[in-house]
């Protein structure tokens, strides 16, 4: 059984959860778990998937950061996203502030070190899709 | 100056903490050298040739005596008493030991200061006009819009991962010194630092110097400053969505901007930007105001020009009046002066000061002109705002540690990056050139009689001494594991009030030890047909490069 990080009623947890059945984009069918790339153009379309995966090529691929704030933000996408891949637990805050709730690690004994480093701050500069607090903007 | 708040700094000594605990895991082997790298990176910290090396992030600029006293102690606990001025605007720190940074991170963060993004593919340290605040040409100081974008730049979640890195310039004057058109985004505000929410921004992208120079296309004019994250935002998407990944030499934005071509890019982040709720994301009139008042001029006092005084001065001093000549500048207040402090003596490597240096420029700082400190790109200090009658008193003091030179503007007074004698990266040391062009022209009269002059070393194509605009640019390349030198001639920044222009190589590179003799038959060309009061830059203007191909690469008859 896979084990990954959750965000449940804004709490982010290390859970064990059943194997999801990820389908790539060219096979897209409505209800699906959805596992697209990070250069994927969002589509309304995936507004109907079951879950959707963004899967990192990279720990540095910063892409799946701007296509999730998209998806959460532009698409008003409201379900389940993961970030899967090369994913590192020393970046995991990012992920989690642009909208991410779910997180896969190459290394499942790494997430304990992520779930440390969920949230390094208590507070941050800029808005994000998570908050809307922020000192530099009217958003709050 | 900017004031960190309580938020400030437990962003800061929490960023800190998270470092430490990654450096801890990388030492105890937990993290992978590529781990780790790219988390270092972002806490500055690079590992250079012979040790690492810790790039310490000066906003802007601008520093205040309290904390460049921080910088020296760092200095001498953590290194060898010595820091370096980079080209833009931060202190570099040649050997501190890795697992020391955490502790020197600390320090740093004690006195509000931090190594955060000063490298890696990400935003960096935004850079701006030395003399802002100060200078007579300015219309708007745009150091509350680069603490703006440094603020909001700062661990954005999204923005963190680029495909390069990332380099904002800002300007509010005529002048343009801080070269926004060789920056991945220049920002020209225009208004009043009275009314600074009616502010305007003109916007350009996709400048940059490198292998690929190109100046900025501007891409949006007389931005209301209250959108100016929100159209930062779009450009960034942009960027991080398009910009190139599988090639680093192709990765930076003037790529994508080319690909795309200007107006095609422009369309795509208008668009990207019509779709942000910006009216949302706008930042409030109060948060501009609280910004701005932090840089409110300090308290002036009602002086006169100290005309008469300095006349005398001068005339009783000989060095002093050249120092007054070069390196002192208008200011917007009268009785007040902005001074260059050189760090170009002869025989120093350009840009490095000694931990004794910074002590006594904090003090002077302290005792003449409000404790407020500016690094140039130049890699000069600078003090913004002296009263006249205290700059023969300035002067003797900086002399006497090798901080009073006359030199700047001039051809000695050049920009230099570490080169192959510190950087791993470097085709050809830039230190020994720098060196001998400097013991070459050393004379004054003849570097007075050339007058400004930009003279900017490279060691390599990464551009980091800003050869491609320099009047004359040097730049070290490799020649089947030769180190080279090839020169440029025609180069500028936009100081002069027009666009940045890149300059013309002239001609096959050089071998090291003929370096000097080709910018001296530069010079004598210039100095041959040159109109009386003529600069180096009008000169070539008018003559164009083919009268100094001629002479160098002249066929011995
Ligand atoms: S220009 Fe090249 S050699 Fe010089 S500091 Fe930059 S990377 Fe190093």
């Amino acid at each position: 059984m896979p084990r990954l990080l959750k965000r449940i009623h804004g709490d982010w947890q290390i859970c064990d959860v059943a194997e999801t059945p990820w389908i790539a984009q060219d096979e897209w069918r409505a209800g699906s778990a959805l596992q697209v790339s990070v250069d994927a153009e969002p589509s309304t379309e995936w507004l109907d998937a079951s879950s959707i995966a963004i899967d990192f090529p990279a720990m540095t691929d910063g892409r799946g950061l701007s296509l999730a704030v998209l998806l959460r933000n532009r698409l008003g996408y409201r379900g389940e996203l993961v970030a899967r891949g090369s994913v590192h637990q020393d970046i995991v805050h990012f992920l989690a502030r642009c909208g991410f709730d779910a997180i896969e690690l190459p290394d499942e004994e790494r997430l304990e070190t992520a779930l440390k480093w969920i949230n390094p701050h208590t507070g941050y500069y800029q808005p994000s899709v998570i908050s809307s607090e922020s000192t530099l903007t009217s958003a709050n | 100056m900017y004031q960190y708040n309580e938020f400030d700094r437990n962003f800061v000594n929490q960023r800190v903490a998270h470092y430490r605990d990654q450096t801890e895991r990388y030492l105890q082997g937990d993290l992978s050298e590529d781990e780790f790298l790219q988390l270092r990176l972002r806490n500055g910290l690079y590992v250079q040739r012979l040790a690492p090396m810790l790039r310490v992030a000066i906003p802007y600029g601008t520093l205040s005596s309290q904390q460049l006293r921080a910088l020296a102690s760092i200095s001498n606990d953590f290194d060898r008493g010595y820091g370096h001025l980079s080209t833009r605007q931060n202190m570099q720190f040649n050997w501190p030991a890795l697992e020391d940074v955490p502790d020197i991170l600390q320090a740093l963060a004690d006195v509000d200061m931090h190594a955060i993004q000063t490298s890696g593919s990400c935003i960096r340290n935004v850079t701006t006009d030395q003399f802002a605040g100060a200078a007579a040409d300015e219309e708007i100081d745009p150091r509350p819009f680069c603490e703006l974008l440094r603020q909001w730049s700062t661990s954005h979640p999204e923005f963190e991962w680029l495909p390069r890195k990332f380099k904002i310039a800002v300007t509010g004057a005529t002048f343009d010194r801080a070269a926004i058109g060789v920056h991945d985004i220049g920002i020209r505000m225009s208004g009043s630092s009275e009314q600074p929410e009616d502010a305007l921004a003109d916007i350009y992208a996709g400048g940059g110097l490198g292998r690929t120079p190109v100046l900025g296309a501007l891409i949006r004019e007389q931005l209301p400053v209250k959108h100016l994250l929100t159209y930062t935002e779009a450009i960034m998407r942009v960027y991080n969505r398009y910009g190139r990944r599988d090639n680093k030499y192709k990765a930076r934005i003037k790529i994508l901007v080319r690909a795309l071509t200007a107006e095609g890019f422009k369309a795509q982040v208008d668009e990207e930007w019509a779709a942000i709720n910006h009216e949302q994301g706008a930042v409030p009139a109060a948060e501009l105001s609280r910004l701005s008042a932090f840089f409110a001029p300090p308290s002036f006092a009602e002086l006169d020009n100290a005309s008469e005084l300095l006349g005398t001065q001068r005339l009783e001093n000989p060095a002093f009046n050249r120092w007054m000549k070069h390196n002192v500048h208008p200011h917007r207040v009268s009785g007040y002066s902005v001074v260059t402090l050189s760090t170009k003596a002869t025989g120093m490597p350009p840009g490095d000061v000694s931990s004794d240096q910074m002590d006594a420029v904090a003090s002077w700082a302290n005792s003449y002109g409000f404790g407020e400190i500016r690094i140039s790109h130049e890699q000069n200090f600078v003090l913004p705002h002296i009263p006249q009658d205290k700059l023969y008193a300035l002067w003797q003091q900086a002399d006497a540690i090798g901080l009073g030179h006359f030199n700047a503007g001039l051809i000695s007074d050049m920009i230099c990056c570490p080169g192959g004698d510190y950087c791993s990266l470097a085709n050809a040391k830039s230190l020994p050139v720098a060196e001998a062009i400097q013991r070459r022209f050393a004379d004054y009269d003849y570097q007075h009689d050339l007058g400004s002059l930009d003279l900017n070393i490279s060691g390599c194509m990464n551009a980091c001494g800003h050869h491609h605009v320099g009047h004359i640019g040097i730049l070290g390349v490799d020649k089947k594991g030769q180190e080279f030198y090839q020169i440029s001639l025609g180069g500028h920044a936009g100081h002069s009030g027009e666009a940045p222009r890149l300059g013309q190589i002239i001609g096959p590179s050089v071998a090291r030890e003929e370096v000097c003799d080709v910018i001296e038959k530069v010079i004598q060309v210039y100095l041959g047909l040159r109109f009386e009061g003529e600069t180096f830059l009008s000169c070539f203007n008018r003559i164009g490069i083919l009268p100094f191909k001629e002479s160098i690469y002249a066929k011995a008859a």
